[in-house]
């Protein structure tokens, strides 16, 4: 109750008349506590105090957790007692206090006296018993989580045991592993796939839509069936329905031919081991599909090549005909690049001879190079370079980016539209192994013909599919050090040698050219390998001349000639070599005392006796030694003994 | 991309533009040379808002360069850039506004005869195409350094073209040991449009004060 001084009327303060609502029956009715009277009122607020409330927060926990104990057993008493004495709960947490205030303080005197009791800090070990527990709660953790994992595994188990022991197809199952592998839709009630490579970018027009059903036929028991040992049973609750012009095996035969007689000279087959053999009716759904698959990417290459072939403007038209595509690739030798698509119902169609297992060694090459060529047009529809800036359009090559700041002219320009087919690289690729294969057929034919200096060929490993290096090099038995060696790089339609003394030849597809220039060499080497070993031997070199002038006239390229003279001087050997006509080996000898004794002889003087008399032949066919150099050291060292025997 | 020249051929007394231009061109077709379809160089100039410096940027095209557009400043400088290049500086019109009625263009027809292209184009300035002139670039193809070739191009210019010429036109022999550039021809285009343009505001000027 507050009075205000200065003014007339009092107010009074006090609660509210309302009590508060206990309870409220269902019928709405409402049951009010009931009121408190005076007494009760005081035990209550009397009861509120607390003296240990503000004590305990300042002690040590120790004491404070006892004294709640004992708390916690009073109040209850004291409040249904509160009519006998309402300071009664007060004073008996006096006399606690009280209590505990003298214990306290005698303990204070013991400890003080050190007589009975000494005071220790107290090892403070709940950090310890901490890490414990957290030790055991992980445990816990860790043990359920176990058990979860445990569980789980236990249940893959039972789960995996059924399905061995399961011994019915399950069409789920098996449509979940061909979700796996390929593209499959919904429509309405039928499950439609895809077989085409449209999504790895491909732009061929048919499609490869097959469908999958659920298979209803009986599998007959394995000693009925015809087939098991070749292919095992495969029950499957599959069935897989694909197109009727995807059914069966295809292959793309590619085969180079003579058109004189006919003759392959390489056949490259794709898919050959597969290319007979007729599909069982019951064969696994996803050998199927990869058949199917495998169609579809041939007709789809064959479908390129044709059109490009009908499309391009070449000087000797490429002719179409049926599932054949024949092409020139060099005069009298023919490309022809043919689908063979077998449906297995048919007997074979007979079109194509099969390849002798002799000539499959370009087989690989061929067939993946392929391969490739449409895969990577696949890829570059799909994948377009990032546009630079990232305004400009989309789908520029990086070089026709730069066409602008560089100022390409108008031609030039119209070069970076142009970019090679698949027909045109498959014909580069095939010229390029014609190329090959005469440039060693030739190699190998004279290795073998040539029998006196040795022709070797090493092939580099480091070739492209247009392009290859092959180092030859001719040495003589025995005389290995000196080695003629010259580099021939062969590309799509030309050979071309580059010889150790910097002469590069250039040589057309014709073989006799480079068996010409490889003749030349070896001539060469035989003057090349004399001019060494005359230093060797102490013989001077009088004159070496590579292109001799005079004498018959070489059939091929022109013979080479060197003249060299004994250490005495007396005797000179004089060593031609061609190409075509071979070795010729003349030695002069100094006329000697009888020529001046020779009846008409006109010379007569003394002095002329050291003079060089006529050239006369060595018949190095009746000579002794291994090879031409072997006899020409035999022939020098003769000679030069010769002189001191005389 | 050889050495370009580029030169006015004067109109003789007494003969239209296109009498002219027809008989050039049946010169040159006597003299054995194919034709290989039309050409244009046309050249757009722009104006910059500011008012401080006022800077002008011609931008130039050559159906010899089909994919790219030459921005030359008044100082000399020129950007060799893409064809989108037209997109940037309309989307710059704040900055660059097109001057109006400045438009010239060359059009005619293009030749080939052995190592030399020639080209043989009437100009045409703003928007009632009014004739100006004929330019003539003749290109030697094989060669780039215009002072091994002057001799060479000379001789053959006078072939049908007559004694107009005895000196190289002051661009080229500013240049002559330098390899030429795909700049370098748009360049001596421009020099010619500037030149037509100014004779046209002085002819303007002059008609203004005689109406006066």
């Amino acid at each position: 109750m507050a009075a205000m001084p200065n003014s007339s009327v009092d107010v009074s303060v006090e609660a509210l008349g309302e009590y508060q609502i206990q309870e409220v029956t269902l019928d709405g009715q409402e049951i009010y506590t009931q009121p408190l009277s005076m007494s009760e009122n005081l035990t209550k607020l009397a009861h509120k105090i607390d003296f240990l409330k503000e004590e305990s927060e300042e002690k040590g926990k120790a004491t404070s957790e006892v004294e709640k104990e004992e708390e916690e057993e009073k109040p209850t008493p004291a409040a249904f007692q509160a009519s006998l004495w309402p300071w009664d709960s007060v004073r008996n947490k006096l006399k606690a206090a009280l209590t505990e205030m003298s214990v306290l303080l005698d303990v204070l005197n013991i400890g003080r006296e050190k007589r009975y009791m000494i005071l220790d800090p107290v090892n403070q070990d709940s950090p310890e018993s901490k890490t414990g527990m957290y030790v055991v709660a992980k445990k816990k953790a860790l043990q359920s989580a176990a058990s979860i994992l445990s569980a789980g595994s236990d249940r893959l188990k039972k789960s995996q045991e059924q399905m061995s022991k399961r011994t019915t197809p399950d069409f789920h199952n098996d449509l979940f592993k061909l979700r796996q592998k390929w593209r499959l839709k919904k429509v309405g009630s039928n499950i439609l796939g895809d077989l085409s490579y449209k999504s790895a970018g491909s732009r061929f027009w048919q499609n490869g839509t097959f469908e999958v059903t659920k298979s209803e036929t009986e599998y007959p028991e394995p000693s009925v069936n015809q087939s098991p040992p070749k292919h095992p049973i495969h029950k499957s609750a599959l069935q897989v329905t694909v197109p009727s012009e995807l059914h069966g095996v295809a292959y793309i035969q590619v085969v180079i031919k003579c058109i004189s007689d006919g003759t392959n000279l390489v056949t490259a087959d794709i898919d050959l081991p597969s290319a007979n053999a007729s599909i069982p009716p019951d064969y696994l759904w996803y050998k199927k599909l990869e058949q199917a698959q495998n169609v579809l990417f041939c007709k789809e290459v064959f479908a390129q090549l044709a059109k490009e072939a009908v499309q391009s403007q070449s000087p000797i038209p490429h002719i179409v005909v049926g599932n054949q595509i024949l092409s020139h690739l060099f005069p009298g030798i023919q490309l022809s690049i043919a689908l063979c698509h077998s449906t297995g119902k048919e007997k074979k169609q007979g079109v194509l001879p099969l390849p002798s297992p002799a000539k499959t060694d370009q087989n690989y090459v061929l067939e993946h190079s392929l391969h490739q060529l449409l895969t990577q047009v696949h890829y570059r529809n799909s994948y377009h370079p990032m546009p630079h800036p990232v305004t400009a359009l989309l789908g520029m090559s990086k070089r026709r980016r730069l066409a602008g700041p560089q100022a390409y002219t108008r031609s030039e320009l119209l070069d970076l539209g142009h970019s090679e087919n698949l027909l045109e690289k498959v014909i580069k690729q095939a010229r390029h192994i014609v190329i090959r294969y005469r440039a060693m057929s030739v190699i190998d034919e004279l290795a073998q013909l040539v029998q006196d200096p040795q022709i070797a060929a090493h092939c580099s490993p480091l070739s492209s599919a247009t392009e290859a290096m092959i180092r030859v090099c001719i040495t003589s038995l025995g005389f290995e050090i000196v080695r003629t060696s010259f580099l021939l790089h062969i590309t799509v339609d030309n050979m071309r040698a580059v010889c150790i003394d910097d002469r590069v030849i250039d040589m057309s597809c014709e073989t006799q050219e480079l068996k010409d220039f490889i003749l030349g060499q070896v001539a060469q080497h035989h003057i090349t390998t004399v001019q060494k070993l005359s230093k060797i031997m102490g013989w001077s070199m009088l004159s070496c001349a590579s292109h001799v002038g005079v004498g018959e006239m070489e059939g091929v390229g022109t013979a080479q000639a060197i003249l060299i003279a004994s250490p005495s001087g007396d005797k000179v050997l004089s060593i031609k070599s061609g190409p075509a006509s071979g070795i010729r080996v003349c030695l002069q000898k100094p006329r000697g005392a009888d020529s001046l004794e020779y009846p008409g002889s006109v010379v007569t003087a003394q002095k002329w006796v050291n003079a060089g008399g006529p050239f006369h032949e060595v018949h190095l066919d009746k000579m002794e030694g291994k090879n031409f150099v072997n006899k020409i050291e035999l022939l020098m060292a003769c000679l030069v003994g010769e002189v001191d025997a005389r | 991309m050889g050495v370009v020249c580029v030169i006015n051929f004067p109109l003789p007394e007494g003969k239209s533009g296109q009498q002219t231009v027809d008989m050039l061109q049946k010169r040159i077709e006597t003299l054995g040379a194919t034709k290989t379809g039309n050409f244009v160089v046309d050249c757009e100039t722009y104006q910059s808002q500011q008012p401080a410096p006022q800077r002008v940027m011609h931008v130039l095209h050559n159906s010899e360069h089909p994919a790219t557009a030459f921005a030359i400043l008044d100082t000399g400088t020129c950007l060799v850039a893409d064809n989108t290049f037209d997109q940037l500086i309309h989307k710059l019109k704040a900055f660059y506004a097109p001057k109006k009625n400045a438009k010239v263009e060359t059009k005619g027809q293009r030749y080939e005869i052995g190592d030399f292209i020639v080209k043989i184009g009437s100009v045409v300035l703003g928007q009632n195409i009014s004739f100006k002139g004929i330019l003539i670039e003749v290109e030697y193809c094989p060669c780039v350094m215009p002072g091994e070739c002057w001799g060479l191009m000379q001789e053959f210019m006078q072939g049908f073209l007559g004694n107009i010429i005895d000196s190289p036109p002051q661009y080229i022999k500013d240049r002559l040991n330098n390899a030429v550039m795909p700049s370098d021809t748009v360049m001596q285009y421009l020099e010619f449009y500037n030149n037509f343009r100014k004779a046209a505001g002085q002819q303007q000027q002059q008609q203004q004060q005689q109406q006066r």
